[in-house]
């Protein structure tokens, strides 16, 4: 087990070296234009090439990879070339936002997927038949579509809730369940349909299996044949859709916050990216796919957990 | 446990009743008609403030937040006149290269700093070597002098008909000399203006907070006694902030402009921009045909502008075919439809030039601008000329422009003040020239306005009169700016920006 994890844990390092280096190139091209962007369009050559020695853009990609790479394997990110703001403290004040969002969604994802894949694969019939259009119609549509909608209905014509966020330092938690609601039903739409549709293949396919033929046979209720058997077995392939789902969802909520307004980190990356930030730039893709390392790796732990069989020796 | 059907319908029916029972509460209070005048203002803000630094206070949208915690040393009136603030009169020089101001004595910064000559010119160093984004406003002060405790003098290098203006913008403001070049002053602005920041209540990316400054000097400015400015950068979620009633105004464009207007919103509306194709390499150096005056001015018969701004901007915005705009003082009249729509003496005008079989047009792709770049390459087409859109602008995009790898470029430009303008689009050092187009006879003209003083604005037409006459553009259109407010503050629109003044807004 602990080789399995020190092993998933060093190809993640590789991973995140691999996507720094790729990102750190991909902005080396925009790069020519920041000083540009921070000092106007009036400023003079002089004054640009001031302020690119000051962001140290007159070094070379390397030296800059480098000086990258050691202040933050030093765990100092850097700031931000136009705020100032250090990237480690911009990350600490937008991931509970967007993780809440997301951890919250995903919980009720789980849960509700799960009874419905399930409830679809046992009774068939016209409860499956409701949970496959449902499916269709649910996966077809945008989640941010489905946001715009509820602001519509639910904010400004009936004024249940915030239109835009009314998160703010003291609000207590009435502002963050009321401000969280909108966008979280918005993620969660989409979500609950797609999970329900796999969950509902894994288990019937497991429901065909010999070996439910066999338990039912000795008289093993199918309550027990259900949650102690089928369900265990069929557990991978959710797990699989949901940790998809999450990693998904990261890309989903940009959208989501800026439409409500939410301070995450949505609205941070797209700025930066669009003004060529590089730390933070960075800083979001790093906190990104240290995110889906870790997410995939407790996935793969409690599939085997779950399932004996997928275990790695 | 097993639910039947009834059990779940009176479950779910339960739990929703509940849900909206919970969320009733919080979402009223904020729609209720106050009997008495609004004290609180909250205003939708289209960017967030990356420094309340002074000095890296910007044009436009940006500016405003700026106005709550900084006065500056002069004040900007709606009309565009320069009123005294912190200075109380200003005098140049008979040479126009000295700026004598005389400043007030009753002020003092939110930390306690007294404002006199010696933190005027503090603040105007610091706004000269702390690299902002408008850093190129101080370009012609070569330095500040402390002539007596509340006297200064700017030193030039060159006259600067700008200067005034520019010191009742981004580097007129003026903060505690104690506070500048601080850590601290980044994310809490001190200064000496009507409003105070709540740092409590102050969230980085998502709402600053202010509240009224006690004993503040200039009470007739401060009409609230708080002022909150949500960063809003999506229009989506502006829109719905707005007619939600969660802020009190903030900006639109024509279509989500309708949705407000449905819910009762008061419009202010302020042409700010043009928009159109800025034709740069006019001596054809890398496109010959540019260098032709006729190809040019066939470019500007070509185009029905009335129709393209129906179609694209739902008739928001006038007809133009000059640069410089109405409320520069180097508009003028006869210039307004210079280039009516003429198709046929567009083709007359590229048979004359030698081009009756076409001309090719590279431009490179605007985001946003895809269904003007369409409508623009159809009329074009019309008159046989092909205009090849190219791969989207970046982030390169400036450097890319300043590098001449564009020859011509479809954009939308902001209409300042004419020594503005100038040094934006038409002097040799101008961004948007970066082909150094020049002659004798402009440079003659760029000289009087410079040299113009107070009649510089009108020494202007004249430049605005060869650039139109040279073709050095296409203009198309005056953008309408579409700035919405509900019904408990009123709004006085200020000129040459979109997004008016803090000062312009007043409880209904």
């Amino acid at each position: 087990m602990i080789p399995f994890i020190l092993k998933r844990l060093g190809s993640g390092i590789v991973v995140l070296l691999a996507v720094s280096i790729l990102t750190f190139s991909l902005l080396y091209v925009s790069s020519g234009s920041i000083a540009r962007n921070i000092l106007g369009d009036q400023a003079t050559p002089e004054q640009l090439a001031v302020k690119e020695a000051e962001l140290g853009l007159d070094q070379p990609i390397v030296t800059r990879y480098f000086s990258w790479l050691m202040d933050a394997l030093g765990g100092n990110l850097g700031a931000s070339w136009f705020t100032s703001e250090p990237v480690a403290n911009a990350l600490a004040t937008r991931i509970p936002v967007t993780m809440t969002m997301v951890v919250v969604a995903m919980i009720l994802i789980s849960i509700i997927a799960t009874l419905i894949g399930v409830a679809a694969a046992v009774k068939r019939g016209w409860v499956d038949r409701v949970v496959q259009i449902g499916a269709i119609i649910g996966d077809s549509i945008p989640g941010f579509v489905i946001g715009i909608i509820l602001v519509t209905i639910l904010a400004i014509q009936m004024g249940l809730f915030p239109a835009t966020s009314t998160i703010a330092p003291g609000v207590g938690a009435e502002a963050w369940v009321l401000s969280l609601t909108l966008p979280v039903i918005a993620l969660l739409i989409n979500g609950v349909t797609g999970g329900a549709q796999q969950i509902r293949s894994a288990v019937i396919k497991q429901l065909e299996r010999d070996y439910v033929r066999t338990l039912r046979s000795r008289g093993i209720g199918e309550r027990e044949v259900l949650f102690k058997h089928v369900l265990r077995s069929a557990a991978p392939a959710g797990l699989t859709v949901l940790s998809l789902q999450l990693i998904g969802m990261l890309g989903g909520v940009v959208i989501l916050e800026s439409i409500f307004a939410l301070p995450g980190m949505g609205p941070m990356a797209v700025t930066a990216t669009i003004q060529s930030d590089q730390p933070v730039v960075m800083g979001v893709v790093m906190y990104t796919v240290a995110v889906v390392i870790v997410v995939n790796l407790i996935v793969d732990l409690l599939n085997g957990w779950l399932n004996p069989k997928v275990r790695v020796s | 446990m097993k639910l039947g059907p009834k059990a779940a319908a009176a479950a779910i029916t339960v739990s929703a009743a509940l849900a909206l029972t919970a969320c009733g509460g919080g979402a009223t209070g904020a729609n209720n008609p106050a009997a008495a005048k609004t004290t609180t203002l909250t205003l939708g803000t289209v960017q967030e403030i990356r420094s309340w630094d002074p000095a890296q206070a910007h044009v436009g949208h940006i500016l405003q937040p700026y106005q709550a915690a900084y006065d500056s040393l002069l004040l900007r009136e709606p009309d565009g006149k320069l009123s005294p603030m912190l200075a109380t009169t200003w005098k140049y020089n008979d040479a126009n290269t000295k700026l004598t101001v005389d400043l007030r004595t009753d002020v003092t910064f939110s930390d306690g700093a007294k404002f006199d000559a010696e933190a005027a010119k503090a603040n105007l160093d610091h706004f000269k070597t702390a690299n902002g984004p408008q850093m190129a406003q101080l370009t012609a002060v070569t330095d500040v002098a402390v002539v007596d405790a509340d006297t200064i003098e700017l030193n030039l290098s060159t006259p600067d008909p700008s200067l005034e203006f520019y010191l009742s913008q981004a580097a007129g403001l003026m903060g505690s000399p104690k506070a500048l070049g601080t850590e601290a002053i980044k994310t809490e602005p001190v200064g000496s203006g009507p409003y105070v920041m709540d740092k409590a209540a102050t969230v980085k990316d998502s709402q600053s907070v202010f509240t009224a400054r006690k004993d503040y000097w200039n009470n007739g400015l401060q009409k609230f006694q708080k002022v909150t400015f949500k960063t809003l950068t999506d229009l989506t979620a502006r829109t719905n902030a707005l007619v939600s009633g969660q802020v009190d105004g903030t900006l639109l464009d024509p279509k989500t402009g309708k949705q407000a207007e449905g819910a009762k919103m008061a419009l202010v509306t302020n042409q700010v921009d043009w928009q159109g194709l800025l034709l740069m390499d006019r001596d054809g150096a890398t496109n010959p045909a540019l260098g032709n005056l006729k190809v040019r001015q066939a470019i500007n018969y070509a185009f029905d502008r009335k129709t393209i701004l129906d179609q694209v901007l739902l008739g928001q915005g006038t007809p133009t075919s000059q640069p410089f705009g109405k409320a520069s003082g180097a508009w003028t009249e006869e210039l307004e439809n210079y280039y009516s729509y003429d198709p046929a003496k567009a083709k007359q005008l590229l048979k004359e030039a030698g081009y009756e079989t076409g001309v090719t047009l590279d431009v490179p792709s605007v985001p946003g601008f895809e269904t003007q770049l369409a409508v623009v390459k159809q009329q074009l087409a019309d008159v046989g000329i092909t205009l090849n859109v190219g791969s989207a602008i970046t982030n390169t995009y400036t450097s890319d422009v300043a590098a001449k790898k564009f020859s011509s470029i479809y954009f939308t430009l902001f209409q300042g003040e004419p020594w503005v303008a100038i040094n934006q689009i038409v002097s040799t050092k101008a961004l948007y020239n970066p082909f150094k187009n020049a002659s004798p006879e402009l440079q003659a003209k760029i000289d009087a306005v410079q040299n113009g003083a107070k009649d510089a604005p009108k020494l202007a037409q004249e430049v605005n009169k060869y650039v139109v006459e040279q073709a050095w553009f296409a203009p198309l259109f005056r953008v309408n700016q579409m700035y919405y407010h509900n019904s408990k503050i009123t709004v006085t629109p200020q000129i040459q920006q979109a997004v008016p003044s803090i000062y312009n807004y007043s409880p209904a």
